[in-house]
């Protein structure tokens, strides 16, 4: 099977390359092994949020502080701007409504009521330009009764220290006790998954019409919406005050429904999208990648002229770390990392931790290497790169998106 | 109990140590009729008691080396299975030989069982592979003795419980600074609250000294001299059970020679290191130490070598040298009760130490037989017939995992016994699951908070096995820091809780933190630091370690 | 030993990788649409941790799983979720409980088919019929609302020997045909768009020594022993194709596939490792001749359709929607939808039974949505359920993806193209 492209990885990065690319009329593979770590997002994507613990208040200017060896560094600020633009296009063509600049950081609001640095936040979500000139003044924090994956209480104590006066109001409906009944799943996605329906939506509204007070703002948590925003604006209509969503604890909403809406627009522009396989090795022929065999197609290997490598980070499985060593489980290719067990971990669980910077070694071009060499038509997107933090430096979807539009980009210069 | 009622009491006794002993002893006091105070400095059961196998000796370990020891733990292993049977899962064990072994030893070793009264049936290596099929094929040679698994958590809170049913006090993190000396007689313990700082003093008419390795300092203060030779030993969660029965090694005790089923995972240890008393409290696992686990453990069960290992962990025994052999040479691991009096000239305090968990109530006995002798009480020991609070007859039981139960309920059955009845289940909230690897309930959580002494969710975890599960506490722990931080009007208490609690599961993991544990530590990182900002939130720095 | 230690995780199902991410959970169709199934995460890895405790904590709820395998899809850490929920099913009912007559009746499509074959036209009427069903629904629980597919008139293989076995062994290359209970006795056109497709581009087809229900409904209906047999006599079968006479075995089912290839040495414990590979959906093996330049399509200049594809649960556990979605591209004239990935709920027999019949269409809306979205005249798919679920719930037609090559093919000028007399 011949493509133009295969993108190994279906995640964020692989999908933002994949529809760069098919957005030009080429043929482009995604072999996906799951769902993403999308699912993990609270409905922000960060540029870039931290530099040794302190939040970042311009990202593109801060990218030109950072070492040599962060992705950013390969790909240069100037360009970066220019593709920060691009990626908001991307998402808008894609039916994803997000606000934000990578001039001027704002800020999420997380779970637990920690305002976090973000360059672009869904426009349902809550967020916030300036600490000092807050959205709203008095919030109705609406608490789904029997909802353990919002810790309410700490969401309420971060508001208030941000300078919010917070009302906690517990409420449900029917379709909520009754989703209940069930011990263990009464998740953010399958309350998303019951509150379709225009009765559903209308009993939640009733309750927010007549609990929310004197509140100028109502926030609930992300549980609206699994395919698109429509459920929200539908919520919003029925709903006489300003509605906001605040990220619960995965699976995330915001992130399935972004994932459901960047898959879709790939496949409308004729990509293919492989759900449930993965790439376990591939052929070279001298400097180059030949074919990747996947699990599931096993005899039909996938042939491209180029391939990219977004197959994210150790949880992801993109990258393995054993009893001995930590390497890159698809093709071998060079990584970045310390032999020595005993550093890739430090003691304190908040303290930074070695192996988050670890990952694939590339060129400039954001080529892998393979025994020191570039692999002349294989890139490597997203987390399975070195040399960045997602966690400490706030930097992991962002180096998602920018590698990956840069590859696609690297790509199209080749030919 | 309000502190000022402690204050202005006087006690019979007072019991240093909220291990599995003094738990054991504070019981037998109190059935039998003395007022008793019991106080820990960290939560019940943080020292050896909680950090050990989890196995219930046959006593067949100790039949060759130490036949009084051996006896001793069959008798408590028969006594248990009645009085704590809500405690223990009754797997029986293997004596196996490995080619590397010598198989005559197996003679030896089952002579010396029959002399100390231990069940122990040679069988075919065949028979041994069909009944126990994770066993190491190669073996050439099995014994089947009555070995269990205990878990240690519930049968210290199932002593507790009861004694506090016949009237004991009990707190924990009050930590002993001295003991309170008039006259060459001990009157009481100086007291430090841990939670809130204040400094109290308590009465006694005597003092029991339960506190394991920690006696030696207790004693200290008092300025008698006890040698405590601590021997550090290191162990290996793995994610699920690989064995059903606890696997031996039919050789002299060694490193790694002991595989156990504990509840939903297994355990294999120890290794053995005298270490310096300085440092007891140092329990982080080194690297050299899982090598050696690992490099052993294998030959038990070669299916170890891929299976998950979830965390590691250390204790420390309290062995004690014979007062005839200050030097340490000869090292018992049989019990030591020591009266002070007649030791040292120190009227009114009693050191109980040595011994295993598996002994615990034998050596209440004896700590209390020692108090009662002191103030003229001759009430009999009952605690050998007596079942523990959760053991008794009547109420849901292990036996009884019926359908009518969810999943939570009967997961609650199996770690409360019959006190489960006491767990709310009535409504939908109640019997949502907090956490899903281990089968906690809202109803389970509340009914631990209010009545097993839950100061925070490392307690938590030991009372209901929150956060036990192979992800460590993904999604529990920020479910239940919540709900805790309900109960207790306290939100900043909770956020930092939740750190601390993150910080001990990590504390296990790191040193096995490679594989799929590696990716789940990553995935709790990004949960909790990525998506929530908890490391924004709390600065752990400078923290003591949770206990 | 020690050079081999913790290189890797081996637990049975790979239960033990899971992260506890919960991802599986968002695509369960059956916890989506009722709380009285735990979902996937509870029913499989972490209840299976009690359950090598002690297997009282088998939770009777498992049933309710479909076995549509879109967890395992779904999961990021390779854990075989379905199949743990499977196997612990199997360990709960082996040898402790029978299935209900309702159960051996829907599972044993076979038995069912040879009876109701000789009288087809009565078959028809009576399975259609009001009192009829009344007494299913009420004495054997096969839900009212349900309509068995119609029975042929005349079974494939018999046709096939009438018609078609003669003709065979002129062409240079040669298959087996693994039909299925399907295509034999209720729908023998999808088995002879196959011949026809063959034929035309140089391949003659064979059936089997002797083939049986692949027992994918027994599974699914915990009659273990009896699907274990039928396997084992299957899988010789395809042995003697595949060694004695040289020929890979086609299927036009994705569950028949699926079953004999995954889940004959997952569930069965049936050793197919030599001959797996020879076990093939007709649409990646005329794709692979195709991609390979072997043969060449040729179609109708006419041919103009609007037609959806739908992905069953079971093709897209095999990874091979691919192959029919690129198969059915090559026909020109064909405007093709490529619906979301979402179950229709009948799951095999799952759907025909009562208690499952409002939960069956309850899963299956937002498919039934889509389609009705996507303004087509037919669906596609490869799955012979998906089929029949569909057709009730839409009243549209559905085809497999070789009917409409079949029909969409210029047979002559194919044959001409690869130059077959």
């Amino acid at each position: 099977m011949r493509m133009d492209t295969v993108i190994m990885g279906g995640g964020l990065s692989a999908l933002a390359c994949g529809i760069s690319l098919a957005k030009r009329g080429k043929r482009v593979t995604i072999v996906a092994s799951g769902q993403s770590t999308m699912l993990f997002n609270g409905g922000s994507m960060e540029l870039l949020g931290c530099i040794d613990g302190k939040p970042v208040e311009k990202p593109l200017e801060a990218i030109a502080t950072l070492p040599q060896n962060h992705p950013y560094s390969k790909i240069g600020a100037d360009r970066i701007a220019a593709i920060s633009e691009r990626v908001k296009l991307l998402f808008s063509d894609s039916g994803i409504e997000m606000t934000g600049s990578a001039n001027a950081n704002h800020w999420r609001i997380t779970p637990m009521g920690v305002a976090k640095p973000a360059w672009l936040t869904l426009n349902d979500h809550l967020r916030i330009d300036d600490l000092n000139n807050l959205p709203a003044k008095h919030l109705a924090l609406m608490c789904v009764r029997g909802f353990f994956d919002v810790p309410n209480a700490m969401l309420a104590q971060g508001l208030r220290e941000l300078g919010f006066e917070v009302d906690m109001i517990e409420f449900t409906t029917d379709d909520i006790t009754s989703l209940r009944r069930s011990p263990s799943e009464m998740r953010a996605t399958s309350l998303a998954k019951r509150l379709v329906s225009n009765h559903a939506l209308q009993r939640v509204a009733d309750q927010l019409n007549s609990l929310a007070g004197e509140a100028d703002m109502v926030l609930m948590p992300s549980v609206f919406g699994q395919n698109d925003s429509s459920d929200f604006q539908t919520l919003q209509n029925m709903t006489r005050k300003p509605l906001r969503l605040v990220a619960t604890l995965p699976p995330s909403v915001a992130g399935m429904r972004m994932m459901t809406q960047l898959r879709h627009y790939f496949r409308m522009l004729g990509g293919t999208y492989l759900m449930g396989d993965t790439a376990v090795s591939g052929t070279f022929e001298g400097d180059k990648l030949t074919s990747v065999t996947t699990a599931k197609l096993g005899d039909m290997p996938l042939k491209a002229d180029n391939f990219v490598l977004a197959t994210g980070s150790f949880v992801s499985r993109g990258l393995r770390a054993d009893y001995e060593r930590i390497y890159e489980p698809v093709l071998g290719v060079d990584v970045v990392a310390d032999n020595d067990r005993e550093r890739w971990t430090s003691f304190g669980v908040l303290q930074p931790q070695a192996y988050f910077g670890y990952g694939v070694a590339t060129d400039e071009q954001l080529r892998c290497l393979k025994n020191g060499k570039p692999i002349q038509n294989l890139r490597a997107i997203g987390s399975v790169l070195s040399g960045h933090d997602p966690v400490k430096m706030g930097d992991g979807t962002g180096v998602s998106l920018i590698t990956a539009i840069a590859a696609a980009d690297h790509i199209r210069e080749n030919k | 109990m309000a502190t000022n009622d402690i204050y202005n009491k006087e006690y019979d006794v007072i019991i240093v140590g909220g291990g599995a002993t003094g738990a054991g002893t504070a019981r037998d006091c109190a059935l039998r009729g003395l007022s008793v105070l019991l106080v820990e400095r960290n939560d019940y059961s943080t020292g050896a008691t909680g950090r050990n196998h989890g196995l219930m000796h046959s006593g067949a370990r100790y039949a060759v080396t130490d036949g009084e020891s051996a006896s001793e733990c069959i008798s408590e292993n028969m006594i248990l299975r009645r009085i704590a049977r809500h405690c223990v899962e009754e797997t029986d064990g293997l004596f196996i030989t490995l080619p590397e072994d010598d198989l005559q030893y197996q003679q030896t070793f089952v002579e010396a069982c029959q002399r100390a009264g231990i069940r122990a049936d040679v069988i075919d290596p065949e028979e041994a592979r069909r009944i126990e099929p994770a066993v190491n094929p190669q073996l050439i040679g099995a014994v089947r003795v009555p070995d269990a698994a205990i878990d240690p958590f519930r049968l210290t809170v199932g002593n507790l419980l009861d004694a506090r049913l016949h009237g004991a006090e009990t707190l924990n993190y009050h930590e002993v600074e001295s003991l309170i000396i008039n006259q060459n007689r001990v009157e009481g313990v100086k007291l430090l609250n841990k939670l809130n700082g204040e400094r109290i003093e308590v009465r006694s008419r005597v003092v029991v000294n339960a506190a394991g390795i920690w006696g030696q300092r207790i004693a200290q203060t008092a300025g008698v001299n006890i040698s405590m030779f601590p021997a550090r030993g290191a162990l290996l969660i793995f994610g699920h059970r690989v064995n059903n029965m606890v696997i031996n090694r039919c050789r002299k005790p060694a490193n790694a020679d002991i595989l156990v089923p504990d509840d939903t995972v297994c355990v294999i240890g120890t290794t053995s290191d005298r270490i310096p008393i300085e440092t007891v409290d140092d329990m982080r696992v080194t690297r050299e130490e899982v090598d050696v686990l690992l490099k052993e453990g294998v030959k038990i069960a070669p299916s170890l070598a891929t299976t998950r290992i979830i965390r590691a962990y250390a204790g420390v025994r309290p062995l004690v040298a014979s007062d005839d052999d200050p030097s340490g040479r000869s090292i018992s691991r049989g019990i030591v009760c020591l009266d002070h009096a007649k030791r040292d000239g120190l009227e009114g305090f009693i050191t109980i130490t040595g011994g295993k968990m598996m002994t615990y109530r034998l050596m209440g006995e004896i700590a209390t037989n020692a108090v009662c002798a002191k103030l003229g009480n001759t009430a009999p020991c009952i605690t050998a017939n007596q079942p523990l609070p959760g053991s008794e007859e009547d109420g849901p039981n292990q036996g009884d995992l019926t359908k009518r139960y969810s999943f939570g309920q009967r997961a609650a059955i199996g770690r409360h016994g019959s006190l489960a009845a006491r767990i709310e289940k009535d409504n939908d909230i109640d019997n949502a699951l907090v956490c899903e690897c281990e089968g906690v309930t809202v109803g389970e959580i509340k009914y631990a908070v209010h009545q097993l002494h839950v100061h925070n969710l490392v307690n938590l975890r030991r009372r209901t096995r929150v956060g036990m599960g192979t992800c460590q506490g993904k999604l529990c722990s920020c479910r239940a820091a919540s709900l805790m931080g309900e109960f207790n009007h306290d939100v900043k208490r909770a956020q930092e809780d939740l750190a601390a609690f993150l910080d001990e599961r990590w504390k296990g993991m790191r040193p096995v933190a490679w594989g799929d544990t590696l990716r789940e530590a990553q995935l709790t990182a990004s949960i909790y630091e990525g998506l929530c900002g908890l490391d924004t939130a709390v600065n752990l720095q400078g923290k003591e370690d949770v206990q | 030993m020690a050079e081999r230690m913790q290189l890797c995780n081996i637990s049975e199902n790979n239960f033990e990788q899971c992260t506890k991410c919960s991802i599986c959970t968002t695509v369960c169709p059956v916890a989506a649409v009722t709380t009285d199934y735990p979902g996937p995460k509870q029913a499989g890895p972490d209840g299976e941790r009690y359950r090598l405790k002690d297997p009282a904590y088998f939770d009777k709820a498992l049933k309710m799983c479909l076995n549509c395998k879109r967890c395992e899809v779904a999961c990021p850490s390779g854990v075989h979720i379905a199949d743990i929920i499977q196997h612990a099913r199997m360990d709960a009912t082996l040898g402790k409980q029978r299935a209900s007559l309702r159960d051996t009746l829907l599972a044993n499509t076979d038995l069912l088919g040879t009876v109701a074959n000789l009288v087809a036209p009565v078959a028809n009427a009576t399975l259609g019929l009001k009192p009829t069903k009344a007494v299913m629904h009420s004495v054997m629980a096969i839900d009212k609302h349900r309509t068995f597919p119609a029975y042929s008139r005349q079974k494939f293989t018999t046709w096939f020997k009438r018609h078609a076995a003669k003709e065979q062994d002129a062409f240079a290359h040669h298959v087996s045909y693994f039909h299925g209970c399907y295509v034999n006795y209720n729908f023998p056109k999808l088995g002879q768009d196959l011949v026809k497709l063959m034929n035309a581009v140089g391949y003659g087809v064979h059936l089997l020594d002797k083939e049986q229900c692949c027992g994918v409904a027994l599974i699914a209906n915990g009659l273990y022993k009896q699907a274990m047999r039928q396997g084992r006599t299957n899988i010789d079968s395809i042995r003697k194709s595949v060694t004695r006479d040289n020929r890979v075995v086609l299927t036009t089912s994705s569950s028949c596939t699926f079953n004999m290839r995954d889940e004959y040495p997952a569930m069965l414990g049936i050793d197919n490792a030599d001959v797996r590979d020879s076990i093939n959906l007709a649409t990646r093996f005329i794709y692979k001749l195709v991609d390979e330049e072997k043969i060449k399509l040729i179609f109708k200049q006419d041919y103009k359709r609007r037609i959806a594809y739908h992905t069953a649960c079971h093709i897209q556990r095999l990874g091979w929607q691919l192959y029919s979605i690129e198969m059915l591209r090559m026909i020109p004239g064909l405007d093709l939808v490529e619906l979301e990935q979402n179950c229709c709920g009948i799951s095999g027999t799952y759907g025909f039974k009562k208690e499952n019949y409002e939960l069956s269409q309850a899963i299956g809306a937002t498919l039934f949505k889509d389609i009705a979205d996507a303004k087509v005249e037919a669906v596609s798919t490869d799955c012979e359920t998906c089929k029949w679920q569909i057709e009730m719930s839409t009243g549209l037609p559905v085809e497999n993806p070789i009917s409409i090559l079949a029909d969409a093919l210029d047979v002559e000028a194919t044959r001409q193209a690869n130059n077959i007399k």
